[in-house]
């Protein structure tokens, strides 16, 4: 190949061998992601039936914004500032904390903004609700996204903390380290579905191992997976168990990048151990904090195996997630449109947190 | 260095360690038991982590009539085929985006990596009824292409292509060389750490891929093992027994887990890049 | 050997277009690897009808069926994905709630004029059969059963609490009997009355349908009103939820959980379908189960009328298969024709047959227990035609999960029930 190419006197110039270079990416890019991001637009602006649709291609009618109002108003909403006042106080707080400590120096401005953004968006949303004789048009959308966020707020604070703490533990080059390293990072490579059928059985309270140790000590085993209290307990179990290793190995990576001249300066000042944990490896580490954390929070808002294959949702709807909500309306129930508009709400939530990520990135750069 | 707080702390983490390890210990214990057993209680022996009674049988059952042999290959299929167009399409994007001058060069780049917001949930029911038109689920290349261009795979490249200096390409520009032989045979090479890392980033996402193999494969000839395994521990009627479908779980996790122990050193770094990067 | 079939089929049939159909054959009922292809000899549903499958594969001339995944959870998830995608099974099994939807849509075949040139005779359909499978006057689908709710009993902790009686078990013919019932058992045996899966598959729903019907009402009428928050749903629910006050039955257990509670001994009373009769009949046999003395009973009126749950398999073909491949639309006709012909060996499942012929045979009067449940069908009986029947049923599941796992308050639990089916019939 290169004789035949080099031989010709003439050399493709540069922006012909761009051209060439890029095609296949474009090509693929603008046919598999581009096109079908808008067409999702599109359908979600149309009363879309799936099967209607697939044989009498103009059963689609178009209806505008139709499939926004129906997922997400209702009749007679109304807002107000006492509608939900945990979220909306503790929205409050994240405010007050956000300008107070951006005005102290100790956060970054778009980390400020960040939380910022965030804490008035609680202020506002749980703010809605229906007034007398109103109701949601979809009653399961909002506490669906409820779910999905209670999901993210106890699985990204349990993953990060013990990624953390483990990282920080095994954070030596010997071989045992690095065995125990591999041993926590080993679950991450499993696929969802061998990990829940590992924990499902795991959990069940008749040949679970966690009933068989509960009842070997003379407890009545738990009803996790059908029990309102621990079904979203298991699930996060099951994926802070699943996706440790990630967040463990950009902890150790930043870990190595401080200098161990902090330490042995803080080892004069008598910090070691939790304290120099506290003193030193916190601060330092602040930047792979946040990104471990965005970036958490966008994988796990995508969750779907955990909740479709070990609670199905349940019980009553409890770890009914965004995206299995998506995939029900979409192939249950066949209502491509409701389902399509759905998606386009989830892209807003995670291009927003894409932002934020790239932002953070390009910080202290 | 080396002192007994060392120690202490190698054997406290390693209580945690085992306990981390424990359902993995359990899947692969259960495999090796007899169904008729599991039937009634999961732990005979030791809480069911030794398997005794032990049997193989789940194992010998699993490749004379289960589907577990095909959709594992079917998996091998998909993610070598989707590793390789990853591959081939970022290589050249990444390198023609670092590496070469055109017009609207930062107008294409901006283009090229604002996908990288685009979350896959988000497009795969226009992603279904568009493969629905063209009459393409069902087959090998419907899994493997809506994958193949993934804007993560071109930043990886990108971002490495562009730390390589220019003067080893002008050396060669000097010699007369043009820029596709200059990228095959002077940037490839080069590439191929970072190369191994994207692939391996890409078969382990390919291979655990679970909601667009459900969406685009309904014959049980294309199913992928991830899929298969969910087809079969769902079962109503748990005709299979547990044995087996756990023995279809370790066959599932081994060639990633065998993967990963032998690249472990690229996956970590993979995960790294992947993760303070994209 | 058996791909390698497939292979050389496939191959013929290039070689010669009218020798060999390969059938694709969509169902549910879970795997069964190693059925055979001997219709006498297998167990449990899932065997049963592969080994039927499999039967037909080997004994219809020039047809070779290829099953398609077997699973329940994404069964008409998938089945509407394939349709869309223009590739559905060329024979499928659904339920008869599912014609509205599926005939509606123009999605499954109309056979009516077809059937009886395939050698499958109507009239040999039991009225409500032939019913069960049409639609604005077409006939869309072979039967293939009934299935109804049934009530599965443990005789040995029934005698053990006194509620035996010429060999027959005393069942409640009250709300307040059941609880007295209840109370006998757990005093005498220590054991549960009554357990179901209440968690997962709508089978609490199905039960408490029941109870609704008993008292002369519905969770919706013909022309579209939901119609769930009232005296009767109440009266239903609580039947069932006096039992889980006082711990008489455990809400918290699933399909699998609940089947092996009973089969441990652990309940008296299963409420399950007709589909595991043999299958809890085959277990009971063995020693190493706890249930040894194994009883069939039908549901029992614990209000005014006898009603139970019940629905229809039955096997349809895809119209695009009628309309552009008549000879595979044939070759379908022939494997709808022999499960038709084999609907004596799908009874043996527990579920009630649909041909007139079988029902009057000795072979099918002589199958375990089948006497003992002889007056399901007569009370057998669903919710109005609906093509969201599976959203709405999901809205009960869900709401009912709501009341009996996590405490909610029966009366916002039915009207929000009522709020969210009425949205569903308005769509």
């Amino acid at each position: 190949m290169n004789q035949k190419l080099a031989a010709p006197k003439r050399l493709l110039s540069q922006n012909q061998a761009a051209l060439i270079l890029l095609t296949p990416f474009l090509a693929t890019y603008a046919l598999f992601l581009v096109y079908p991001f808008f067409r999702g637009f599109w359908i979600s602006l149309h009363d879309w039936n799936l099967l209607a649709v697939a044989f009498n291609p103009d059963a689609k009618e178009f209806i505008g914004f139709e499939n926004y109002r129906k997922v997400m108003w209702g009749k007679n909403i109304g807002w107000s500032i006492f509608a939900n006042p945990i979220m909306q106080v503790l929205g409050l707080i994240g405010v007050a904390l956000s300008v107070y400590l951006y005005r102290t120096r100790r956060l970054s401005r778009a980390t400020a903004i960040a939380i910022g953004i965030g804490s008035v968006l609680l202020i506002l949303l749980p703010g809605f609700h229906p007034g007398e004789g109103g109701r949601w048009y979809d009653r399961r959308f909002w506490p669906t996204v409820g779910n999905t966020l209670l999901f993210v707020g106890l699985a990204v604070p349990g993953v990060t903390v013990t990624a953390l703490v483990l990282a920080a533990a095994l954070n030596r080059e010997t071989r045992a380290m690095g065995v125990l390293r591999t041993l926590f990072f080993l679950s991450q490579v499993l696929s969802v579905t061998v990990v829940t059928l590992i924990w499902q059985i795991m959990f069940s309270p008749r040949q679970g191992l966690i009933a068989n140790v509960t009842e070997l000590f003379g407890g009545s085993p738990i009803v996790w997976l059908t029990d309102e209290r621990f079904a979203m307990a298991a699930i996060v179990i099951t994926t802070i168990w699943w996706s440790l290793g990630i967040a463990m190995i950009l902890f150790l990576a930043g870990l190595q990048d401080i200098s161990r001249d902090l330490y042995e300066a803080g080892a004069l000042d008598n910090a070691t151990g939790t304290k120099a944990f506290w003193f030193i490896t916190l601060p330092n580490l602040k930047r792979t904090i946040t990104l471990v954390i965005v970036l958490q929070i966008i994988l796990h808002f995508q969750v779907f195996g955990q909740s479709h294959l070990m609670t199905n949702g349940g019980p009553n709807d409890t770890t009914q997630v965004l995206v299995r909500y998506i995939y029900q309306t979409g192939f249950r129930d066949s209502e491509l449109g409701r389902a399509s508009a759905m998606a386009v709400f989830l892209f807003l939530i995670m291009g927003a947190f894409s932002i934020l990520q790239f932002v953070l990135g390009r910080e202290d750069d | 260095m080396l002192n007994r707080s060392y120690y202490w702390l190698i054997l406290a983490i390693s209580i945690p360690a085992f306990i981390w390890l424990v359902p993995t210990i359990w899947m692969v214990s259960l495999s090796f038991q007899p169904n008729e057993v599991l039937a009634r209680t999961t732990s005979t022996t030791a809480l069911g982590l030794i398997p005794y009674p032990f049997t193989a049988q789940n194992y010998a059952d699993l490749f004379s009539f289960g589907h577990t042999p095909l959709w594992f290959l079917n998996s091998v299929l998909v993610a070598v085929g989707m590793t390789l167009g990853v591959l081939l399409v970022s290589t050249t994007a990444g390198y023609a985006l670092a590496r070469l001058e055109f017009p609207s060069k930062t107008l294409v780049t901006i283009v090229c990596l604002i996908g990288l917001m685009v979350p896959e949930q988000a497009v795969f029911i226009p992603l279904y009824t568009m493969f629905a038109d063209f009459g393409w689920h069902n087959s090998y290349h419907a899994l493997i292409l809506p994958r193949v261009a993934v804007p993560i795979g071109v930043f990886l490249m990108y971002q490495f292509f562009k730390a390589i200096p220019k003067d080893i390409e002008e050396a060669a520009r000097l010699d007369g060389v043009g820029w596709l032989q200059i990228f095959w045979f002077v940037m490839l090479p080069l590439a191929r750490p970072a190369m191994m890392t994207l692939a391996i980033l890409t078969f382990l996402y390919a291979w655990n891929d679970y909601l667009w193999p459900l969406v685009s494969a309904q014959k049980r000839e294309y199913f992928t093992i991830t899929l298969g395994l969910a087809s079969i521990q769902s079962n109503f009627a748990q005709s299979e027994g547990l044995g087996r479908v756990m023995a279809s779980g370790v066959i599932a996790s081994l060639p990633v887990v065998i993967l990963f122990l032998i690249f472990q050193r690229y996956v970590v770094q993979a995960m790294t890049v992947g993760g303070t990067k994209g | 050997m058996k791909r390698m079939i497939i292979c050389a089929a496939l191959a013929a049939s290039i070689a010669f277009p009218v020798a060999a159909q390969e059938v694709s054959l969509g169902r549910f009922f879970g795997a069964c690897e190693d059925a055979g292809s001997d219709t006498k000899a297998s167990v449990g549903e899932a065997c049963i009808i592969q080994s039927i499958i499999n039967a037909a594969s080997e004994q219809i001339d020039s047809v070779t069926i290829n099953t398609l995944p077997t699973d329940w959870g994404n069964y008409y998830d998938q089945i509407k994905a394939a349709y869309a995608g223009g590739t559905p099974p060329d024979v499928h099994v659904m339920h008869r709630h599912r014609i509205p939807e599926f005939a509606g849509l123009g999605a499954v075949a109309n056979l009516s004029d077809d059937l009886s040139a395939a050698g499958i005779d109507t009239g040999d359909w039991a009225p409500a059969a032939l019913d069960a499978v049409s639609f604005k006057g077409g006939v869309y689908g072979v039967p293939m059963d009934f299935h109804a709710n049934l009530w599965h009993v443990n005789m040995d902790l029934m005698q053990a609490a006194g509620l035996v009686a010429d060999g027959n078990p005393i069942l409640p013919s009250s709300p307040q009997e059941l609880l007295e019932h209840a109370k006998k058992v757990k005093e005498a045996t220590g054991q549960d009355y009554l357990a179901a899966d209440f968690a997962q598959f709508p089978i609490g729903v199905r039960l408490t349908l029941a109870l609704m019907w008993q008292q002369g009402a519905n969770i919706f009428t013909d022309d579209g009103t939901a119609t769930i928050n009232n005296a009767e749903a109440k009266n239903a629910v609580t039947a069932i939820t006096q039992l889980f006050d006082v711990e008489l039955a455990n809400p918290k257990l699933n399909y699998a959980d609940s089947q092996q509670a009973f089969l441990n001994g652990e309940a008296a009373i299963l409420v399950n379908g007709t589909w595991v009769v043999d299958f809890y009949a085959a277990e009971a046999a063995k020693s190493e189960v706890a249930l040894n003395n194994y009883y069939v009973a039908d549901f029992p009126t614990l209000f005014s009328e006898g009603a139970t749950w019940a629905d229809s398999h039955m096997w349809a073909i895809p119209a695009s298969l009628k309309a552009n491949e008549p000879e595979k639309y044939q070759a379908a006709l022939k494997v709808l024709a022999f499960i038709n012909d084999h609907n004596i060996d799908w009874a043996r499942t527990g579920h009630m047959a649909v041909r007139n012929s079988v029902l009057n045979s000795d072979d099918y009067k002589n199958l375990p227990h089948r006497a003992e449940y002889a007056g399901t069908a007569d009370i057998a009986k669903d919710t109005p035609p609906s093509e969201r029947y599976g959203a709405i049923q999901d809205v009960l599941n869900r709401e009912l999960q709501a009341i009996w796992l996590t405490g909610k308050d029966v009366d916002t639990a039915l009207a929000d029930a009522e709020a969210e089916v009425q949205d569903l019939l308005d769509r």
